[in-house]
């Protein structure tokens, strides 16, 4: 199971800490959504071996695959984009698709959100109940037909107290029949921005249990981070050129 | 008063709870027990909230890492794990909590979960962002100042 958290700069604690935690607590990797916390993953290729050598390490560690090495979690590169209008939105989607392995984008916005459901380059929605939003049939059969997963927000019911919680599970509870009554793909997460913000999986089935979801949703909310770091992984590999096409071993160079 | 039939006694659960907060964070006791019932009345309501019961039976906190037993009723772990898990600050101080295990006995759940060995913390400065700064090193973790507010880090990060 995956976690997706706010590392340093955007959070409290740097990715390493994130992730040390994160091993403790018995996740298999951690999707670091701030897009200054570390570097994509494409980059090391060259520029790694070299940067570890000739200059010291960055402090705090930027390196996904160093990070990877030392806790033993999966650390991945991703990004959040946090737009004021779909056209900006578009631009930074365009931007970051080709060198982060996730992208988000921040719903919160009628509009936000359905420019991130109606395009499939996205690959989550993001607390699209937080500051006035909202989600309706259209945008959860659009976030099907794409393969836009929508995020459960577990934040607010950790943290939050009085009415903003209430709000904020009422939310949750109107997001889960729509994503449920359609089918539509779905993550879970506590939008942890420190280490201690951190739970455990089986904290958060527990939490989830206990205001109305079903323990087998939430571990697979928990679950589809890693699946879709896999599938954006095999994408972004050599051997892939298209869905169910892939270059084979036996073909060559010049034939 | 005469002690209750075996029959007809409360079987108990004991959850042992992890506790991780700043290393300059004081968390005490009582405020914790506070913490623990305050969430759970939030999350499952009184009646909830009396179901499970969470009395802490013990508890210790020191140099930003600490740990505690809990008594739950039999057949509410799973409730008493979320309102542990909602339990987000302790007297305005953020706590993280990881729940360690649950045993049958109090016993039991000492020898197994409780009193891992942590290791002593120490204030040095440490190289974080390219500037010296003032940090509480504890093991492998690292609680660094900056201007913007507290960063937790790993030695990792600052070497």
């Amino acid at each position: 199971m995956y976690e997706a958290v706010h590392a340093y700069p955007d959070g409290e604690a740097t990715v390493a800490r994130h992730a040390a935690t994160a091993a403790r607590h018995g996740y298999d990797g951690i999707v670091v959504r701030s897009r200054d916390a570390l570097d994509a993953a494409g980059d090391e290729a060259d520029g790694g071996a070299v940067r570890s050598g000739a200059e010291t390490r960055s402090s705090p560690v930027r390196d996904p695959t160093a990070l990877s090495e030392e806790h033993g979690v999966d650390v991945v590169d991703a990004v959040e984009i946090d737009a004021d209008d779909p056209t900006s939105a578009s631009g930074a989607v365009g931007n970051y698709r080709s060198d982060r392995t996730v992208v988000c984008v921040v719903g919160g916005d009628d509009a936000l959100n359905r420019f991130a459901v109606e395009q499939s380059r996205v690959d989550i929605l993001v607390r699209p109940m937080a500051g006035g939003g909202d989600v309706n049939h259209v945008l959860a059969k659009a976030a099907r037909d794409n393969g836009v997963r929508v995020e459960f927000d577990f934040g607010p019911v950790l943290r939050e107290t009085g009415g903003k919680r209430v709000r904020a599970l009422s939310d949750l509870r109107k997001l889960r029949e729509i994503v449920s009554h359609y089918d539509a793909p779905y993550v879970v997460s506590a939008n942890a921005r420190s280490h201690l913000e951190l739970r455990a999986p089986r904290e958060l089935v527990a939490v989830g249990e206990a205001i109305g979801f079903d323990a087998e949703a939430v571990r697979e909310g928990l679950r589809a981070w890693g699946d879709l770091v896999d599938r954006n992984r095999d994408r972004r590999s050599e051997a892939f050129i298209e869905p169910g096409v892939r270059r084979g071993k036996h073909e060559e160079d010049g034939c | 008063m005469k002690h209750l039939p075996k029959h007809l006694r409360p079987r108990w659960r004991y959850v042992a709870v992890g506790i991780e907060t700043w290393t300059d964070a004081e968390v005490g006791r009582r405020a914790f027990q506070r913490a623990l019932w305050y969430s759970a009345g939030n999350l499952l309501g009184d009646a909830g909230s009396a179901d499970a019961d969470l009395t802490l039976l013990s508890f210790s906190h020191a140099d930003g890492t600490g740990e505690a037993v809990v008594r739950v009723r039999h057949g509410h772990v799973d409730a008493a794990r979320a309102a542990i898990a909602c339990v987000s600050e302790v007297d305005g101080e953020p706590v993280g909590i990881l729940v360690r295990g649950i045993s049958g006995t109090v016993r039991a759940c000492e020898e197994r979960y409780m009193g891992r060995a942590t290791a002593s913390s120490t204030q040095r400065d440490v190289a974080f962002e390219g500037a010296e700064r003032a940090a509480t090193v504890r093991g492998d973790a690292c609680d660094v100042r900056t201007e913007s507010g507290r960063v937790g880090a790993m030695t990792f990060d600052t070497e």
